[in-house]
């Protein structure tokens, strides 16, 4: 695309932002009060809602029962309104599945199961509207839910997706980012101890490039990691307040 | 109250050396971290060290262990053993129904649906079975009974329940109440 330029000389991205630079985060915790916990997180344009059931007894296929530690169930969907043209089969499709089976990895990392055999926890995420890096977004909005829900966890999961533009790595893509012929790549760390839960990327990138990008995922993850600890030491106080008085 | 410490999963609370590990933590590299959202509570419970454990506001889901005692709702009686349908599923087989006389027991007059029975775990149950119960012991069996009239029954025996409308006695395997929960 003639005219759009990734990365411009001076440093400064489409929209503004510097190569490190992450986009605005908002986030609430604990707004459904029917779901034992569940997020709201936008991060510039993109906009997820996480909601968390259990743990509690599996439903459905009983083969699935697992004798030494809880089943993790995660659902992704996109709203129809989510994207520019309006989505015709907002999950179900191919790119949904793989998307829940990546939460669900990642989110097997992180919880603590073996304190829940024979039972199952569900994730479900909605995108409501997707800007690019709908996956780090889906991942941080359930960390926030499972959080809320009190689900013990080994550590918060954090999650960026980065890109490589003219020897540059660029720090949580939008869209046009994202589309722009970008080799991206999604990271979900937890990062007190450094371990990745999930390092996903399909699209070709040289291997002497790798070791940076990935360097730079973790330092960004880092970064969304202070964001999510200060969601939720605020949430945590608000909720203490009134019961102190 | 003194204000208590706040902390996130992922928290370093302190090493092994100094404290015993509780609940809502767990243990990496001779290191206690934190793996909930919450309060770090620290007691003395007459061991060497304290225990530390993270508490939340409100309570999450517990499972039920063996040796636990849980309060339950029959929903279906059938000769041989039914999965009784609630949040967790938990049989109570023919045999664990009396500690005495274990084979002469009649379900029909031990439990009837809808009737709220007190029960021991006894078994997690394999991958195919549910949360095995035994009411095997004085103070387990029905505590809260409707009889057909649809009035709540008064127990007058271990055995026996009353409706206060109809006087008319039916049968069913009684819990003995802890002296402490009757009202004076």
């Amino acid at each position: 695309m003639a005219g759009l330029e990734l990365l411009s000389d001076q440093g400064y991205r489409l929209d503004g932002r510097k190569a490190t630079e992450l986009r605005k985060f908002q986030a609430r915790m604990g707004v459904f009060a029917q779901a034992d916990g569940s997020a709201y997180l936008e991060q510039g344009n993109t906009k997820a809602l996480a909601v968390v059931y259990g743990p509690h007894e599996v439903r459905g296929a009983r083969s699935r029962i697992r004798h030494d530690r809880a089943v993790i169930n995660c659902q992704y969907s996109m709203a129809t309104f989510s994207t520019a043209e309006r989505k015709r089969r907002p999950h179900g499709d191919r790119k949904s599945t793989e998307m829940s089976l990546h939460l669900k990895q990642t989110f097997e990392a992180a919880v603590m199961t073996q304190l829940y055999p024979r039972s199952q926890i569900d994730i479900y995420v909605k995108i409501l509207q997707s800007d690019g890096g709908n996956y780090s977004v889906c991942v941080n909005a359930a960390t926030l839910a499972v959080i809320d829900a009190g689900i013990p966890m080994r550590d918060y999961v954090c999650a960026c997706t980065v890109g490589f533009v003219d020897e540059t790595p660029l720090a949580d893509l939008c869209y046009a980012e994202e589309g722009g012929g970008v080799s991206s790549l999604a990271l979900a760390l937890l990062p007190r101890g450094g371990q990745i839960a999930l390092l996903q990327m399909d699209a070709r990138l040289h291997q002497d490039h790798l070791e940076a990008l990935i360097e730079a995922a973790m330092t960004a993850c880092k970064g969304v990691s202070k964001v999510l600890d200060q969601v939720v030491r605020q949430h945590l106080q608000e909720a203490s307040v009134p019961s102190a008085e | 109250m003194s204000p208590m410490k706040l902390c996130v999963p992922g928290d370093k609370l302190c090493s092994t050396v100094d404290c015993i590990p509780g609940t809502g933590v767990y243990l990496r590299h001779g290191c206690i971290y934190s793996s909930l959202t919450g309060y770090v509570l620290k007691k003395n419970e007459g061991e060497e060290l304290p225990v530390i454990s993270v508490v939340r506001e409100t309570e999450t889901q517990l499972l039920p262990d063996v040796g636990a005692i849980v309060t339950c709702k029959v929903t279906s009686i059938n000769p041989g053993s039914t999965p009784l349908k609630d949040r967790f599923r938990g049989t109570i087989r023919k045999e664990d129904v009396r500690a005495t006389e274990k084979d002469k027991v009649e379900t029909y007059k031990s439990f009837r649906p809808g009737d709220i029975v007190l029960a021991k775990v006894i078994s997690l149950g394999d991958v195919q079975s549910n949360y095995l119960l035994t009411t095997a012991e004085n103070e387990l069996g029905v505590v809260v009974a409707h009889s057909e009239a649809g009035a709540q029954m008064v127990p007058i025996s271990w055995c026996e329940m009353q409706c206060p409308q109809t006087h008319g006695k039916e049968f069913r395997k009684v819990a003995r109440v802890q002296p402490e929960f009757l009202q004076a």
